[in-house]
């Protein structure tokens, strides 16, 4: 049994190294993968906190943070998809559509 | 055979902390690969990593859940838009996106911070059952051994409504995933 510390820690750490992805690749689908990441990490948190407490409220949340999840990968790589249809490219630097 | 059994115990303590750092490795693998096949690779490793800390919390109907949605699911989905999507002809372009000097030092400067917070946040010792229910939920249920029941017992008690609007968002996922990716507006 870790203690929530340790658990923490881990989340954060994993949630950092999804901002510090979101923020510095230029590729969209691994920005999409850091997000998933990042979600990841918060689900750690729920899920250590429904350990400490003993309570199932943690648990249902992560539960339904994975179907979200799901719902927003699906999107997200349509979204790439379409992207790469239209503009030939998923770099997410070459997308300027709003600069005029 | 004691001695077995009680580094097998200390083992067991530290097994979170050991597949969290995997997780992490992984994660940072992830981000700096070249090859994007590489980075969902380290994805899917991250996944399984994180389902095995939940193991380690006594959350076995999510770790579960964790392979199936992320291992079984979304790890494949990655793979076929990677396929779809001809990623060579972007290798003569840079890796990184031009704030990634700003970015970095930034990062580092919040992880420094929430590290300091960390290290004042103390909680005290665990419940002593992984997870109890209310009597009126659980009747009569053996909770500890039967993970997947209970957390069903509460999801379907005080988070009804959360899950049924999960499954319409689910439903206006597909259809606009559908929309979204279909070739030619008709």
């Amino acid at each position: 049994m870790a203690s929530p510390n340790a658990v923490l820690l881990v989340s954060f750490l994993l949630f950092s190294i999804g901002i510090a992805g979101v923020l510095i690749r230029r590729n969209a689908l691994v920005i999409l993968m850091c997000i998933e990441l990042m979600l990841n990490a918060a689900n750690l948190n729920f899920v250590s906190m429904a350990r400490h407490s003993g309570t199932v409220g943690g648990h249902a949340i992560a539960l339904l943070v994975m179907g979200y999840a799901a719902a927003e990968v699906a999107v997200g790589l349509a979204l790439v998809v379409a992207l790469y249809r239209k503009r030939d490219t998923i770099q997410v630097d070459d997308i300027n559509l709003l600069k005029g | 055979m004691d001695q077995l059994n009680q580094s097998l115990a200390a083992l067991g303590s530290h097994l979170f902390v050991i597949f969290g750092l995997l997780a992490c490795a992984a994660a940072a693998v992830m981000i700096f690969s070249k090859s994007a096949v590489h980075s969902v690779l380290a994805f899917l490793f991250a996944m399984l990593s994180v389902a095995a800390c939940y193991l380690t919390q006594q959350a076995e109907f999510l770790g579960v859940a964790q392979l199936l949605v992320y291992a079984g699911g979304i790890v494949v989905l990655f793979l076929f838009v990677v396929m779809l999507v001809e990623l060579s002809k972007f290798k003569e372009k840079g890796l990184f996106q031009a704030q990634a000097k700003a970015a970095v030092p930034l990062v580092a400067v919040l992880v420094g911070l929430f590290a300091w917070f960390f290290r004042q946040a103390l909680f005290g010792a665990p419940a002593k059952e992984a997870l109890t229910l209310p009597a009126e939920i659980s009747g009569g249920l053996d909770v500890a051994a039967n993970n997947a029941q209970a957390v069903s017992r509460g999801l379907f008690s005080g988070w009804l409504l959360p899950f049924e609007i999960l499954s319409v968002i689910l439903l206006v996922a597909l259809v606009g995933a559908i929309v979204l990716a279909k070739a030619e507006r008709v």
